[in-house]
């Protein structure tokens, strides 16, 4: 059995200067070769628990910190983040205010730079790991100068440049355009398909993460509310309705079918592929 | 939202000689330049430093933008003519040549008004030829191998920029409040938008920090750097002869007070008249343009 790349151990979390904590109480483990998709309202808790991972909470933000957090066997508020950024990549939802460098490729070397790579290997890794985004020959260009997702993907460059075993990305196809956002999440699939990284992903997308994630974690308030795959999370229309969160459109219309109808009888569909097809079975029966 | 053309004085891609000697040895020139011309008088020396440069900007492929850069010198250039003519910065007497209305001419401001020209277009040429042929980036490399402090030198490279950032910053503020039926042009329209854009800076620095601290930044290990900056022999050719030539002449400038030629050098009636003339006029011309401007907004 292998042991888990990130552990949650009763971890609640409150920001300097507010009464409520962000985090309550929470207890997950992560095992590594993961694909978990976060899924919550804005202000669950979800950004704060990825900031818990790479250390920003509670080194740099400050705050009451209870429970441990640990990751690849290092309990995370013992480590500046710098140190945990070798383990740990994070991406956040505006792109443009992480840039600083005057061109692409010096964006991806930064991170190299600081860990101390020599010239010969970043000559090699940055067109890599730029062609990798599908930015390749833009080495010379200004990242201002980029559109929204040119820009997110120079920041998911950027970090991927360093090799970090786990990568967590929080909202990081708020600025994209649908073809965008597919690009960013096949990307990521293929990451965690092909390296074994392990990838967190914050997210409102339902349907996209219910075809890539190994996992839904959803929270609320603070709380993780539901731990589980997908189907067993997406299934549960209306206890997602309760939180105000969107199923797959394929669940939800299986669920009205079944539930309003009683035509639906099989386990309920999350992305439309298998929707379709008994749709088109109940038709095909209905016309014959 | 792309910009690119926010700065007017930028990089100029490309690879002639003076793009590829290195940034420190351009630097020493642009450093010695002006050491040298605010050490001495001689208008001789000025406008030769001056010609030199501007021989620089064709090897560079500059020219254009050299010159359009090199426009700010006509406000400031004939404003300091016109009133030198009309009240020089020199001991009295002073020796009118003529007359336009309640305006009394004087020659002896000519000499000094161009020693001050001269050393502002001379410093300015050559520090454009080289903003204008060296990556920032390259400069700025050049600066960690001097052993400037890591995090100094990226505030600075920051700084850079930053600023084209909180120009559109202010440009979006502005259309939004001008959207709402407020005032859209003028200083009194840009104050308010100052807070919302130190908010946001703000917050986006606090977000940069976060970023930059997920990679690594500020670990104590030893740093590399993917931008490589060389120093060849032909750098350091540049470098010395550029420190020795323009150090030796500052020097002999400073033993001999400062060479000043003003008594060698008369300039006619007539010269003072029309440079005063030329002077005024492009003066007057620029101010006029700017307030028609500013009510054509």
């Amino acid at each position: 059995m292998p042991e888990p790349i990130i552990t949650f151990d009763n971890v609640t979390f409150t920001y300097p200067g507010t009464e409520e904590p962000a985090l309550r109480d929470i207890s997950f483990s992560i095992m590594p070769g993961e694909y978990v998709a976060v899924l919550g309202l804005n202000g669950a808790g979800k950004t704060t628990m990825g900031l818990c991972v790479n250390g920003v909470v509670p080194t740099m933000l400050g705050g009451d910190l209870t429970g441990t957090v640990t990751v690849g066997g290092l309990t995370v508020s013992d480590y500046p983040v710098r140190e945990m950024s070798k383990l740990v990549g994070m991406v956040f939802d505006n792109p443009e205010f992480q840039m600083s460098q005057m061109s692409a490729a010096e964006e991806v070397a930064l991170g190299l730079e600081n860990a101390g790579v020599a010239y010969e290997d970043m000559k090699r890794i940055i067109p890599e790991t730029l062609e990798l985004v599908g930015l390749a020959g833009f080495e010379e260009r200004s990242p201002l100068g980029l559109s929204g997702g040119q820009q997110q993907r120079l920041a998911i460059a950027a970090v991927l440049a360093m090799a970090p075993q786990i990568l967590i990305m929080d909202e990081p196809t708020s600025n994209l355009d649908p073809i965008g956002k597919q690009e960013v999440f096949d990307m990521a699939a293929k990451l965690n398909r092909d390296r074994g990284m392990t990838v967190i992903v914050i997210e409102h997308e339902v349907e996209v993460m219910a075809r890539y994630a190994d996992r839904v974690i959803v929270l609320d308030q603070g709380r993780i509310v539901m731990n589980g795959t997908p189907q067993e999370i997406f299934s549960r229309v209306d206890d997602l309705a309760a939180l105000k969160l969107r199923v797959p459109e394929a669940a939800e219309l299986a669920t009205i079918l079944g539930t309003d109808y009683g035509l639906w009888k099989g386990p309920i569909p999350i992305t439309t592929e298998p929707a379709v097809a008994e749709i088109s079975e109940l038709l095909g029966a209905k016309n014959g | 939202m792309s910009m690119q053309a926010a700065m007017p004085i930028a990089m100029i891609p490309g690879n002639s000689i003076i793009h590829r000697i290195n940034p420190l040895a351009k630097l020493v020139w642009v450093v010695g330049y002006v050491i040298l011309a605010f050490s001495t008088q001689n208008i001789v020396i000025l406008y030769s430093m001056a010609l030199f440069a501007l021989l620089l900007a064709p090897i560079a492929g500059v020219t254009k933008p050299l010159l359009k850069g090199a426009l700010i010198l006509v406000p400031v250039g004939s404003s300091l003519l016109a009133l030198q003519i009309i009240a020089p910065a020199v001991e009295r007497p002073w020796t009118a040549v003529d007359q336009i209305g309640p305006l009394v001419l004087y020659g002896d401001g000519v000499y000094y008004g161009f020693v001050l020209l001269g050393r502002i277009v001379a410093s300015l040429l050559m520090a454009l030829i080289m903003v204008m042929t060296t990556h920032p980036s390259d400069l700025f490399t050049s600066f960690a191998k001097l052993k400037v402090p890591y995090t100094l030198n990226f505030m600075l490279a920051m700084t850079l920029q930053l600023i084209p950032v909180f120009q559109r910053e202010v440009g979006i503020i502005m259309s939004a409040q001008k959207s709402r039926g407020m005032k859209g042009t003028g200083f009194s329209a840009v104050l308010p938008s100052f807070v919302p854009v130190f908010v946001g800076a703000i917050e986006r620095v606090q977000q940069l920090s976060i970023s930059l601290e997920s990679r690594g930044f500020g670990s104590d290990g030893i740093k590399t750097s993917y931008r490589q900056v060389r120093g060849r022999a032909s750098d350091w050719v540049v470098g010395i002869v550029g420190a020795v030539v323009l150090i030796t002449l500052s020097v002999v400038a400073i033993t001999k007070g400062t060479w000043s030629l003003a008594n060698e050098i008369t300039f006619s009636p007539l010269f003072v008249l029309i440079t005063f003339l030329i002077a005024a006029t492009l003066f007057a011309g620029v101010i006029l343009a700017a307030i028609a401007f500013s009510f054509k907004k």
